[in-house]
């Protein structure tokens, strides 16, 4: 009852983060958090309502936001894995494969910038046009279709009202107000009830196993640094907040890959370094949030390991060896590996009570959350076409 | 090259007579006019046969040139679709054939116009201006809001879009051979702000003809020569399509400096995408 409580007492958080008037029409968001939490930052030109969530989600789960509606957003970002697709990278349109893993959505507003390694994707309604209209690999393929794909939206019934009802002063399905729409559904994306906030913040002494409350003394240990990146409320320093003086934000090489001895990832994979051009910038890439991260697999910008007992072995090590093929080389003797990946003497029991840990960032409520769910009938056109992964 | 007074129309200002100028350009691949249904012989080191499936180019900053040199800008009619300030979208694909991604609008010449004077020569690049290459696509005016130009990755637009597929292009290769030229590593542009440091590539194609009439001559673009060591059949692994600009491809070793730009450590050619006749 005391969460509940709180939980509403949100709603006057949510009135205060509209930097601009709502239209008389829209109905205030209530952010799904609890009074301690800000809500993430909220775009001036990109309030939130309830309509435009509701509207978002709709276009979030339709196939026909992609040229030959077979692909929708949830095509790689599916709720029971907290929005990611359980492959190494993403398939698009026309089977095409993508090239970095896909990346969950939970906290998506919180993350000032979005992708693995990309200075310019500074918010989701900007990020959105990547597999809108992308073609490097392609996605959604709707390069140089923009008309076709709006005109699909209009036709559809729901869409006549809904994007009126979201948008009174701009009310069709148009560059600006399908990215909207898109941005302001995973703005509202947001997991912050698993088992170890019940046991963190809301005093549950008995939310955790002995093991995950091993595992998470370890976690936040010296000997093996895992929360110098993987820090704060979503474990990971890449942060904003509606408080938030600043954007953090935090890259690293982890010695995923060491080509030529002197710390090469592979040629589509560079990291930060393709977009900044600065050599040390090489093998750069977000860390990424652990919530709900034992159902995120698998792992790493390239999705090249299967499981988090691969992914704490190769902290073990310092960085991980590749004996032969393209990619041979030892991540260990990166020159460009990161500072806090020093290799560690985690015993197998060690590893078992940090995984556990690690699964108590589960939030169920977040995978089954109805909010979050497909909203269109089973044989609607919005979804007849669909492939899920 | 001949003057079209507009005197008597602006006899109420003492402004200085302006003339209407219009630039005529024509995409060829290979010496053929560009066409989506068209097949092209010979392509690159490989004489390689192809299909042109989309060309589009940003023409920015044009300019007539006098006698002595100085330039004068051309002051385009802005009409909302094509022309931006003094930017233009080129569009030689028609949306048939092999052109999916293309629309059933073209555009092939810059239209505005300059004082009364004296003119020689013609000047321009190949780009979008660094103060309207990083701004939000879905709140940009036309052509800027022109997905098929989108570069968001790279946080822009491209400047040139000439796709390019082998007729015999394998079922699971390349999905074809693409040149596209855009500024890359442009560490500090984001959606919101201007970035604070130029691109460290911009990859702007300038382009001066000492000698141009607008009445009798034509910009020509083709990429026949600029492709003409590259093999277009193949793709470097791990690397986008054909020639993307990008650093570290090395399906671009051969291209950029033909199209005026040091790559890596190779310095800019002389261009030879952009003639004239």
């Amino acid at each position: 009852m005391g969460r509940l409580a709180i939980w509403a007492g949100c709603i006057g958080v949510a009135g205060l983060a509209l930097a601009t008037p709502a239209p008389l029409t829209a109905e205030p968001y209530s952010w799904p958090i609890p009074a301690w939490m800000p809500p993430p930052p909220v775009p001036a030109d990109n309030p939130m309502t309830t309509q435009k969530v509701d509207l978002g989600r709709h276009l979030f789960y339709d196939a026909r936001l992609s040229a030959d509606g077979t692909v929708a957003c949830v095509s790689c970002h599916v709720q029971d894995r907290a929005f990611t697709d359980g492959r190494e990278v993403p398939v698009g349109i026309n089977g095409t494969f993508g090239i970095r893993n896909a990346p969950g959505l939970a906290n998506a507003g919180y993350v000032p910038m979005l992708t693995w390694a990309n200075p310019h994707m500074t918010s989701l309604e900007f990020q959105a046009l990547m597999p809108l209209f992308g073609d490097n690999p392609d996605e959604m393929g709707n390069n140089g279709q923009e008309a076709a794909l709006f005109a699909r939206l209009a036709a559809d019934p729901y869409y006549a009202t809904a994007f009126p009802d979201a948008f009174p002063d701009r009310p069709a399905p148009d560059l600006f107000t399908v990215t909207r729409a898109l941005a302001a559904f995973q703005r509202s994306l947001i997991s912050v009830d698993s088992p170890y906030d019940r046991f963190k913040y809301w005093g549950d002494k008995d939310a955790l196993s002995d093991a995950a409350k091993r595992g998470e003394q370890l976690f936040f240990d010296h000997r093996f640094e895992c929360y110098h990146c993987h820090s704060g409320i979503h474990f990971t320093e890449n942060l904003q907040t509606s408080r938030s003086a600043f954007a953090e934000t935090g890259f690293h090489n982890t010695g995923l890959y060491n080509i030529d001895g002197a710390g090469a990832y592979p040629a589509n994979n560079t990291g930060l370094m393709e977009l900044t051009g600065d050599p040390a910038d090489m093998g750069k890439f977000r860390t990424p949030s652990l919530r709900n991260v034992a159902l995120t697999a698998p792992y790493f910008h390239d999705g090249s390991a299967a499981t988090l007992d691969e992914v704490l072995d190769h902290y073990r090590q310092g960085g991980r060896s590749i004996a032969t093929g393209p990619h041979a080389g030892h991540g260990a003797t990166s020159p460009l590996r990161d500072g806090m990946i020093v290799g560690n003497s985690a015993t197998k029991a060690e590893i078992a009570d940090i995984i556990a840990f690690l699964e108590s960032l589960t939030d169920t409520g977040f995978l089954t959350n109805p909010a979050y769910a497909d909203p269109w009938p089973a044989d609607h056109p919005a979804v007849a076409d669909r492939v899920l992964p | 090259m001949k003057y079209i007074a507009f005197a008597a129309a602006l006899a109420a200002t003492p402004a200085m007579a302006d003339q209407a100028v219009s630039i005529n350009f024509a995409a060829q691949i290979a010496g053929k006019p560009f066409s989506c249904t068209e097949t092209y012989m010979g392509l690159g080191a490989k004489g390689t046969a192809v299909k042109g499936i989309d060309y589009r180019l940003f023409v920015s900053g044009a300019a007539l040139i006098r006698a002595d040199g100085t330039a004068q800008p051309i002051a385009l009619d802005q009409d909302g679709k094509w022309q931006l300030d003094d930017l233009a979208l080129l569009d030689f694909e028609d949306g048939t054939g092999g052109c999916a991604t293309g629309t059933a609008e073209i555009n092939t010449t810059l239209r505005g116009t300059v004082p009364e004077g004296d003119y020689v020569g013609l000047g321009f690049a190949l780009a979008v201006p660094f103060d309207k290459n990083h701004g939000d696509p879905t709140l940009a005016p036309a052509p800027l809001n022109t997905t098929a130009m989108f570069w968001n990755w790279q946080g822009g637009y491209r400047f040139v879009r000439i796709d390019m597929v082998p007729v015999d292009k394998a079922a699971d290769g390349p999905k074809g051979w693409f040149l596209h030229l855009g500024s890359t590593q442009c560490p500090a542009a984001s959606k919101t702000e201007a970035p604070t440091a130029p691109c460290k590539n911009p990859n702007h194609l300038p382009v001066t003809f000492a000698a141009f009439d607008p009445a009798t001559n034509v910009v020509v673009i083709d990429p026949a020569a600029v492709v003409a060591d590259a093999d277009l059949t193949v793709n470097a692994p791990e690397t986008s399509p054909g020639c993307m600009s990008f650093p570290g491809d090395a399906d671009c070793v051969s291209v950029m400096g033909k199209l005026g730009q040091a790559y890596g450590d190779l310095p800019a050619g002389p261009q030879q995408l952009v003639t004239m006749r």
